[in-house]
Protein backbone atom coordinates (compact mmCIF):
# COMPACT_ATOMS: atom_id res chain seq x y z
CA UNK A 1 0.00 0.00 0.00
CA UNK A 2 1.23 3.25 -0.67
CA UNK A 3 0.28 6.18 1.71
CA UNK A 4 0.35 10.21 0.27
CA UNK A 5 -0.13 13.29 2.12
CA UNK A 6 -0.69 15.70 -0.45
CA UNK A 7 -1.05 19.64 0.14
CA UNK A 8 -3.01 20.71 -2.51
CA UNK A 9 -6.08 19.61 -3.78
CA UNK A 10 -4.38 19.37 -7.42
CA UNK A 11 -2.19 17.33 -6.13
CA UNK A 12 -4.58 14.79 -4.40
CA UNK A 13 -6.65 15.02 -7.78
CA UNK A 14 -3.52 13.52 -9.53
CA UNK A 15 -2.95 10.63 -7.14
CA UNK A 16 -6.77 9.36 -7.09
CA UNK A 17 -6.85 9.65 -10.81
CA UNK A 18 -3.15 7.89 -11.70
CA UNK A 19 -2.33 6.19 -8.74
CA UNK A 20 -3.29 2.69 -8.44
CA UNK A 21 -6.93 1.57 -7.01
CA UNK A 22 -6.70 4.90 -4.95
CA UNK A 23 -8.35 5.84 -2.81
CA UNK A 24 -9.46 9.40 -0.51
CA UNK A 25 -8.77 9.22 3.31
CA UNK A 26 -10.38 11.84 5.08
CA UNK A 27 -10.95 11.18 8.86
CA UNK A 28 -10.65 7.33 7.95
CA UNK A 29 -13.77 6.64 10.51
CA UNK A 30 -15.41 4.78 8.48
CA UNK A 31 -12.52 4.34 5.69
CA UNK A 32 -10.43 2.22 8.53
CA UNK A 33 -12.98 0.82 9.52
CA UNK A 34 -14.23 -0.68 6.43
CA UNK A 35 -10.64 -1.96 5.63
CA UNK A 36 -10.43 -3.53 9.11
CA UNK A 37 -13.67 -5.68 8.19
CA UNK A 38 -12.11 -6.66 4.89
CA UNK A 39 -14.45 -4.78 2.85
CA UNK A 40 -12.01 -2.51 1.13
CA UNK A 41 -8.20 -3.08 0.09
CA UNK A 42 -6.97 -0.05 -1.52
CA UNK A 43 -3.92 0.08 -2.99
CA UNK A 44 -3.42 4.04 -2.55
CA UNK A 45 -4.34 5.97 0.27
CA UNK A 46 -4.53 9.61 -0.17
CA UNK A 47 -4.73 11.31 2.93
CA UNK A 48 -6.84 14.50 2.66
CA UNK A 49 -5.85 16.30 6.16
CA UNK A 50 -3.32 18.15 5.14
CA UNK A 51 -4.71 20.45 2.99
CA UNK A 52 -5.61 23.53 3.36
CA UNK A 53 -8.80 24.58 1.09
CA UNK A 54 -10.53 21.31 2.44
CA UNK A 55 -10.59 22.49 6.14
CA UNK A 56 -12.77 25.03 8.11
CA UNK A 57 -15.83 26.54 8.04
CA UNK A 58 -16.32 29.69 6.77
CA UNK A 59 -19.57 32.33 6.66
CA UNK A 60 -19.55 34.72 3.71
CA UNK A 61 -21.50 37.57 3.00
CA UNK A 62 -25.30 37.18 3.00
CA UNK A 63 -24.98 34.48 5.27
CA UNK A 64 -24.30 31.11 3.21
CA UNK A 65 -21.84 28.69 5.14
CA UNK A 66 -19.36 26.97 3.75
CA UNK A 67 -17.88 23.42 5.32
CA UNK A 68 -14.80 22.01 4.44
CA UNK A 69 -15.14 18.48 3.63
CA UNK A 70 -12.39 17.99 6.37
CA UNK A 71 -14.42 19.55 9.08
CA UNK A 72 -14.74 17.05 11.94
CA UNK A 73 -18.56 16.57 13.37
CA UNK A 74 -17.28 18.00 16.76
CA UNK A 75 -16.49 20.84 14.45
CA UNK A 76 -19.62 21.24 12.96
CA UNK A 77 -21.20 20.44 16.86
CA UNK A 78 -19.25 23.20 18.54
CA UNK A 79 -19.85 25.98 15.76
CA UNK A 80 -21.37 29.04 16.29
CA UNK A 81 -21.33 30.02 13.17
CA UNK A 82 -24.84 27.85 12.07
CA UNK A 83 -27.77 30.23 11.78
CA UNK A 84 -30.97 28.81 13.78
CA UNK A 85 -32.03 27.02 10.33
CA UNK A 86 -29.16 25.93 9.33
CA UNK A 87 -27.95 24.75 12.80
CA UNK A 88 -30.55 21.15 11.32
CA UNK A 89 -26.80 20.36 10.41
CA UNK A 90 -24.60 20.87 13.39
CA UNK A 91 -27.60 19.35 15.90
CA UNK A 92 -27.25 16.64 13.27
CA UNK A 93 -23.27 15.97 13.71
CA UNK A 94 -24.10 16.13 17.69
CA UNK A 95 -25.59 12.48 17.69
CA UNK A 96 -22.96 10.67 15.58
CA UNK A 97 -21.53 8.02 17.51
CA UNK A 98 -19.18 9.41 20.37
CA UNK A 99 -16.91 11.82 21.41
CA UNK A 100 -14.00 10.59 20.08
CA UNK A 101 -15.10 9.08 16.48
CA UNK A 102 -16.67 13.06 16.27
CA UNK A 103 -13.00 14.29 16.67
CA UNK A 104 -11.66 12.51 13.88
CA UNK A 105 -14.94 12.11 11.29
CA UNK A 106 -15.78 14.57 9.05
CA UNK A 107 -18.30 15.62 6.90
CA UNK A 108 -16.96 15.23 3.42
CA UNK A 109 -16.20 11.56 4.42
CA UNK A 110 -19.70 10.67 5.79
CA UNK A 111 -21.22 12.59 2.99
CA UNK A 112 -19.28 10.59 0.11
CA UNK A 113 -20.04 7.56 2.07
CA UNK A 114 -24.18 7.81 2.15
CA UNK A 115 -25.01 5.69 4.54
CA UNK A 116 -28.64 6.22 4.97
CA UNK A 117 -28.51 5.52 8.83
CA UNK A 118 -25.97 8.43 9.02
CA UNK A 119 -27.18 11.61 10.59
CA UNK A 120 -26.08 13.97 7.94
CA UNK A 121 -27.77 13.19 4.95
CA UNK A 122 -31.49 14.22 5.80
CA UNK A 123 -29.89 16.90 7.62
CA UNK A 124 -28.16 18.37 4.35
CA UNK A 125 -31.67 17.84 3.01
CA UNK A 126 -33.60 19.49 5.54
CA UNK A 127 -30.77 22.45 4.93
CA UNK A 128 -31.56 23.21 1.62
CA UNK A 129 -27.69 22.00 1.35
CA UNK A 130 -25.33 21.56 -1.74
CA UNK A 131 -22.69 19.41 -2.38
CA UNK A 132 -19.71 20.75 -3.84
CA UNK A 133 -17.65 17.65 -6.30
CA UNK A 134 -14.25 18.59 -7.29
CA UNK A 135 -12.56 16.85 -10.19
CA UNK A 136 -10.03 17.55 -12.41
CA UNK A 137 -12.72 18.70 -14.43
CA UNK A 138 -13.65 21.45 -12.73
CA UNK A 139 -16.32 21.95 -9.68
CA UNK A 140 -20.04 21.80 -9.95
CA UNK A 141 -22.42 22.06 -7.10
CA UNK A 142 -25.55 19.28 -6.54
CA UNK A 143 -28.17 19.91 -4.49
CA UNK A 144 -28.25 17.04 -1.16
CA UNK A 145 -31.69 16.21 -2.36
CA UNK A 146 -30.04 14.85 -5.79
CA UNK A 147 -26.63 14.26 -3.79
CA UNK A 148 -27.72 10.52 -2.33
CA UNK A 149 -28.83 8.42 -5.04
CA UNK A 150 -28.78 4.87 -3.67
CA UNK A 151 -27.63 2.80 -0.64
CA UNK A 152 -23.93 4.10 -0.36
CA UNK A 153 -24.28 5.43 -3.62
CA UNK A 154 -23.56 9.67 -4.46
CA UNK A 155 -23.69 11.81 -7.89
CA UNK A 156 -20.04 11.71 -7.14
CA UNK A 157 -18.34 11.05 -10.62
CA UNK A 158 -15.09 8.96 -10.61
CA UNK A 159 -12.12 10.87 -9.70
CA UNK A 160 -14.21 13.53 -7.80
CA UNK A 161 -14.31 14.16 -4.23
CA UNK A 162 -16.68 16.08 -1.72
CA UNK A 163 -14.60 19.88 -1.69
CA UNK A 164 -17.34 21.14 0.71
CA UNK A 165 -20.43 21.42 1.64
CA UNK A 166 -22.58 24.78 1.45
CA UNK A 167 -25.48 26.14 3.55
CA UNK A 168 -27.47 29.00 2.15
CA UNK A 169 -28.62 31.39 4.93
CA UNK A 170 -32.15 29.77 6.37
CA UNK A 171 -35.02 32.24 6.16
CA UNK A 172 -35.83 34.53 8.93
CA UNK A 173 -37.11 33.49 12.09
CA UNK A 174 -36.26 29.72 10.60
CA UNK A 175 -36.57 26.71 13.78
CA UNK A 176 -34.39 23.57 13.49
CA UNK A 177 -35.49 20.50 14.95
CA UNK A 178 -33.16 17.02 14.71
CA UNK A 179 -34.90 13.79 16.19
CA UNK A 180 -32.76 10.50 16.27
CA UNK A 181 -34.42 7.29 17.58
CA UNK A 182 -31.70 4.86 18.12
CA UNK A 183 -31.17 1.72 19.97
CA UNK A 184 -28.96 3.28 22.55
CA UNK A 185 -26.81 6.43 22.47
CA UNK A 186 -24.20 7.15 19.69
CA UNK A 187 -25.75 4.09 17.72
CA UNK A 188 -26.80 4.92 13.61
CA UNK A 189 -30.02 5.94 13.30
CA UNK A 190 -33.42 3.43 13.66
CA UNK A 191 -35.26 6.49 12.36
CA UNK A 192 -34.30 10.30 12.07
CA UNK A 193 -36.31 13.39 11.14
CA UNK A 194 -35.08 16.57 9.98
CA UNK A 195 -37.71 19.45 10.46
CA UNK A 196 -36.60 23.45 9.36
CA UNK A 197 -39.49 25.56 9.07
CA UNK A 198 -40.17 29.60 9.48
CA UNK A 199 -43.52 30.88 10.98
CA UNK A 200 -44.55 34.18 9.88
CA UNK A 201 -47.36 34.98 12.87
CA UNK A 202 -49.65 32.08 13.05
CA UNK A 203 -48.13 30.93 9.54
CA UNK A 204 -45.76 28.89 8.21
CA UNK A 205 -43.83 30.57 5.41
CA UNK A 206 -40.96 28.07 4.93
CA UNK A 207 -41.03 24.23 5.71
CA UNK A 208 -38.34 21.48 4.72
CA UNK A 209 -38.90 17.92 6.12
CA UNK A 210 -36.64 14.73 5.46
CA UNK A 211 -36.43 11.71 7.31
CA UNK A 212 -33.63 9.42 7.64
CA UNK A 213 -32.84 5.44 8.01
CA UNK A 214 -36.05 4.84 6.00
CA UNK A 215 -35.22 4.54 2.75
CA UNK A 216 -31.88 3.91 0.69
CA UNK A 217 -31.82 8.22 0.48
CA UNK A 218 -33.33 10.76 2.75
CA UNK A 219 -36.96 10.68 2.60
CA UNK A 220 -39.11 13.73 1.13
CA UNK A 221 -42.38 14.88 0.10
CA UNK A 222 -43.33 17.56 -2.12
CA UNK A 223 -47.01 16.97 -1.04
CA UNK A 224 -46.21 17.77 2.91
CA UNK A 225 -44.39 20.51 2.31
CA UNK A 226 -46.91 21.85 0.25
CA UNK A 227 -49.59 21.07 3.35
CA UNK A 228 -47.48 22.61 5.37
CA UNK A 229 -46.60 26.08 3.76
CA UNK A 230 -49.11 29.37 3.96
CA UNK A 231 -51.28 27.33 6.40
CA UNK A 232 -51.93 27.89 9.85
CA UNK A 233 -50.04 24.41 11.55
CA UNK A 234 -52.43 22.60 13.74
CA UNK A 235 -52.42 19.20 15.22
CA UNK A 236 -54.37 17.81 12.33
CA UNK A 237 -52.23 19.63 9.46
CA UNK A 238 -49.12 17.87 11.19
CA UNK A 239 -50.92 14.43 10.94
CA UNK A 240 -51.39 14.98 7.55
CA UNK A 241 -48.16 15.81 6.93
CA UNK A 242 -46.30 13.27 8.67
CA UNK A 243 -49.05 10.85 6.89
CA UNK A 244 -47.72 12.33 3.80
CA UNK A 245 -43.93 11.11 4.54
CA UNK A 246 -45.16 7.77 5.99
CA UNK A 247 -46.34 7.34 2.07
CA UNK A 248 -43.48 8.72 0.84
CA UNK A 249 -41.26 6.50 2.80
CA UNK A 250 -39.44 3.35 1.69
CA UNK A 251 -37.87 1.51 4.61
CA UNK A 252 -36.49 -1.63 4.95
CA UNK A 253 -36.24 -4.16 7.65
CA UNK A 254 -33.06 -4.87 9.20
CA UNK A 255 -31.10 -5.73 12.68
CA UNK A 256 -32.40 -1.57 13.87
CA UNK A 257 -35.99 -2.16 12.85
CA UNK A 258 -38.65 -3.74 11.00
CA UNK A 259 -40.02 -1.36 7.85
CA UNK A 260 -43.37 -1.01 9.71
CA UNK A 261 -42.05 -0.47 12.69
CA UNK A 262 -39.41 2.41 11.30
CA UNK A 263 -42.61 3.74 9.36
CA UNK A 264 -44.94 4.16 12.36
CA UNK A 265 -42.23 5.42 14.39
CA UNK A 266 -41.03 8.05 11.43
CA UNK A 267 -44.73 9.35 11.54
CA UNK A 268 -44.71 9.86 14.77
CA UNK A 269 -41.43 11.72 15.32
CA UNK A 270 -41.84 14.24 12.63
CA UNK A 271 -45.65 14.97 13.54
CA UNK A 272 -43.93 15.99 17.03
CA UNK A 273 -41.16 18.02 15.34
CA UNK A 274 -43.10 19.75 13.26
CA UNK A 275 -45.11 21.20 16.04
CA UNK A 276 -41.77 21.46 17.89
CA UNK A 277 -40.65 23.86 14.79
CA UNK A 278 -43.97 25.47 15.01
CA UNK A 279 -43.32 26.35 18.31
CA UNK A 280 -39.85 27.39 18.02
CA UNK A 281 -40.33 29.65 15.01
CA UNK A 282 -42.75 31.44 16.91
CA UNK A 283 -40.59 32.50 19.77
CA UNK B 1 -1.27 -9.73 -1.20
CA UNK B 2 1.11 -8.78 1.07
CA UNK B 3 1.65 -5.23 1.86
CA UNK B 4 5.21 -3.77 1.75
CA UNK B 5 7.15 -2.17 4.89
CA UNK B 6 8.05 0.79 5.81
CA UNK B 7 9.88 2.76 8.44
CA UNK B 8 8.75 6.26 10.03
CA UNK B 9 8.90 7.16 13.79
CA UNK B 10 6.33 8.05 16.36
CA UNK B 11 6.26 10.04 19.73
CA UNK B 12 4.90 7.80 22.05
CA UNK B 13 4.77 8.68 25.67
CA UNK B 14 7.64 11.36 25.34
CA UNK B 15 9.76 8.81 23.81
CA UNK B 16 10.87 8.54 19.90
CA UNK B 17 10.18 5.24 18.55
CA UNK B 18 11.52 3.94 15.06
CA UNK B 19 8.80 1.85 13.82
CA UNK B 20 8.88 -1.18 10.53
CA UNK B 21 5.87 -1.73 9.55
CA UNK B 22 2.93 -2.59 7.08
CA UNK B 23 1.82 0.74 5.73
CA UNK B 24 -1.39 0.08 6.47
CA UNK B 25 -1.20 -1.34 9.87
CA UNK B 26 -3.50 0.53 12.30
CA UNK B 27 -2.21 2.10 15.69
CA UNK B 28 -3.40 -0.32 17.64
CA UNK B 29 -2.10 -3.18 15.53
CA UNK B 30 1.65 -0.95 16.03
CA UNK B 31 1.47 -0.51 19.44
CA UNK B 32 0.94 -3.72 20.44
CA UNK B 33 2.74 -5.96 18.23
CA UNK B 34 5.69 -3.79 17.56
CA UNK B 35 6.19 -1.57 20.70
CA UNK B 36 4.93 -4.14 23.28
CA UNK B 37 2.36 -1.90 24.65
CA UNK B 38 -0.16 -3.74 25.35
CA UNK B 39 -2.48 -1.71 27.60
CA UNK B 40 -4.66 -0.88 25.29
CA UNK B 41 -7.10 -3.45 23.71
CA UNK B 42 -8.50 -4.67 20.30
CA UNK B 43 -12.32 -5.45 20.29
CA UNK B 44 -14.29 -4.32 17.69
CA UNK B 45 -11.87 -2.95 15.45
CA UNK B 46 -14.86 -0.57 14.42
CA UNK B 47 -14.53 2.25 16.39
CA UNK B 48 -17.21 1.53 18.71
CA UNK B 49 -16.16 -0.38 21.70
CA UNK B 50 -13.27 2.01 23.19
CA UNK B 51 -11.13 -0.95 24.36
CA UNK B 52 -7.97 0.48 21.91
CA UNK B 53 -8.64 4.06 22.99
CA UNK B 54 -5.49 5.75 23.39
CA UNK B 55 -4.39 10.10 23.35
CA UNK B 56 -3.57 11.45 20.06
CA UNK B 57 -1.87 14.96 21.16
CA UNK B 58 -3.45 14.98 24.30
CA UNK B 59 -7.67 13.80 22.48
CA UNK B 60 -8.96 10.29 22.87
CA UNK B 61 -8.66 8.57 19.65
CA UNK B 62 -9.74 5.29 18.48
CA UNK B 63 -6.35 3.27 17.79
CA UNK B 64 -8.23 0.90 15.62
CA UNK B 65 -9.41 3.42 13.37
CA UNK B 66 -6.04 5.62 12.55
CA UNK B 67 -2.98 4.32 11.01
CA UNK B 68 0.24 4.56 12.32
CA UNK B 69 1.98 6.01 9.67
CA UNK B 70 -0.44 8.94 9.86
CA UNK B 71 0.89 9.73 13.55
CA UNK B 72 4.38 10.97 12.48
CA UNK B 73 3.27 14.12 13.70
CA UNK B 74 1.74 13.62 16.54
CA UNK B 75 2.24 12.91 20.20
CA UNK B 76 1.01 9.67 21.46
CA UNK B 77 0.10 8.65 24.98
CA UNK B 78 -0.54 5.19 26.29
CA UNK B 79 -1.93 4.11 29.39
CA UNK B 80 2.09 3.09 30.33
CA UNK B 81 2.39 6.90 29.87
CA UNK B 82 0.82 8.04 32.58
CA UNK B 83 2.51 7.01 35.51
CA UNK B 84 4.06 10.31 37.54
CA UNK B 85 7.59 8.97 38.88
CA UNK B 86 7.13 5.30 38.64
CA UNK B 87 3.73 5.40 40.79
CA UNK B 88 0.06 6.02 39.21
CA UNK B 89 -1.08 8.97 37.77
CA UNK B 90 -4.37 10.58 39.81
CA UNK B 91 -7.17 8.93 37.30
CA UNK B 92 -4.94 5.59 37.95
CA UNK B 93 -4.54 6.22 41.99
CA UNK B 94 -8.99 6.89 41.90
CA UNK B 95 -9.83 3.62 39.87
CA UNK B 96 -7.84 1.58 42.85
CA UNK B 97 -9.56 3.55 45.40
CA UNK B 98 -12.81 3.14 43.95
CA UNK B 99 -13.07 -0.60 42.77
CA UNK B 100 -13.37 0.14 39.48
CA UNK B 101 -11.60 -2.90 37.98
CA UNK B 102 -12.56 -5.83 37.20
CA UNK B 103 -11.68 -8.19 34.27
CA UNK B 104 -9.54 -5.02 33.09
CA UNK B 105 -10.10 -4.78 29.36
CA UNK B 106 -12.11 -1.34 29.19
CA UNK B 107 -9.55 0.18 31.68
CA UNK B 108 -6.97 1.65 29.92
CA UNK B 109 -9.31 2.99 27.23
CA UNK B 110 -11.40 4.16 30.17
CA UNK B 111 -8.60 5.72 32.29
CA UNK B 112 -7.15 7.39 28.86
CA UNK B 113 -10.52 9.40 28.17
CA UNK B 114 -11.55 10.27 31.59
CA UNK B 115 -7.62 11.40 32.03
CA UNK B 116 -8.69 13.93 29.13
CA UNK B 117 -12.06 14.85 29.87
CA UNK B 118 -10.22 16.05 33.75
CA UNK B 119 -7.96 18.07 31.62
CA UNK B 120 -10.48 19.60 29.50
CA UNK B 121 -13.43 20.11 32.50
CA UNK B 122 -11.65 19.44 35.70
CA UNK B 123 -14.50 19.43 37.84
CA UNK B 124 -17.28 17.39 35.29
CA UNK B 125 -21.10 16.51 36.77
CA UNK B 126 -21.98 12.85 36.73
CA UNK B 127 -23.92 13.88 33.55
CA UNK B 128 -20.53 15.29 31.84
CA UNK B 129 -18.65 12.28 33.25
CA UNK B 130 -21.12 9.70 31.71
CA UNK B 131 -21.10 11.67 28.56
CA UNK B 132 -17.89 11.50 28.28
CA UNK B 133 -17.15 8.08 28.81
CA UNK B 134 -20.36 7.32 26.15
CA UNK B 135 -17.99 6.24 23.55
CA UNK B 136 -16.22 3.10 26.32
CA UNK B 137 -17.87 0.26 27.39
CA UNK B 138 -17.94 -1.82 30.27
CA UNK B 139 -19.46 -5.42 29.89
CA UNK B 140 -18.80 -6.30 33.71
CA UNK B 141 -18.85 -2.84 35.94
CA UNK B 142 -22.01 -1.30 35.59
CA UNK B 143 -20.42 2.15 35.36
CA UNK B 144 -21.23 3.24 38.94
CA UNK B 145 -17.53 2.68 40.47
CA UNK B 146 -15.65 4.06 36.76
CA UNK B 147 -17.48 7.30 37.42
CA UNK B 148 -17.23 7.39 41.16
CA UNK B 149 -13.26 6.78 40.22
CA UNK B 150 -13.82 9.76 37.88
CA UNK B 151 -14.84 12.21 40.15
CA UNK B 152 -13.12 10.95 42.88
CA UNK B 153 -10.11 11.98 40.92
CA UNK B 154 -11.86 15.56 40.55
CA UNK B 155 -11.60 15.88 43.52
CA UNK B 156 -16.02 15.80 44.00
CA UNK B 157 -16.26 12.38 44.90
CA UNK B 158 -20.07 11.60 44.63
Amino acid sequence: MQLHWPETIGAALDLLAEADEARAISGGATLVAMMNAGLVAPQTLVFLRRIPALAGIERRAGGALVVGATTTHEAVETSTLFDPGQAIVRLAAATIAHPPIRAVGTIGGSVAHADPSSDYPAALVAADAEIVCLGRGGERRVPARDFFVDFFETALLPGEIVRAVVLPPAPAGACAIYDKLARVEGDYATVSVAVVMAMEGEVCRHARLAAGACGPVPVRSDEAEALLVGATIDDAVADRAAAAMGEAADPVDDVRGSAGYRRRAMVRMMKRAILAARDGSRQ
Amino acid sequence: MTDSSITYRLRVNGETEDVTAPAGETLIGVLRERLQLTGAKLGCAQGVCGTCTVLLDGRPTRGCLTLAADCTDREITTIEGLGVDGGLSAVQSAFVAAGAIQCGFCTAGMILTITALLKRNPRPSEAEVRHGISGNLCRCSGYTKIVEAALLAAGSAA
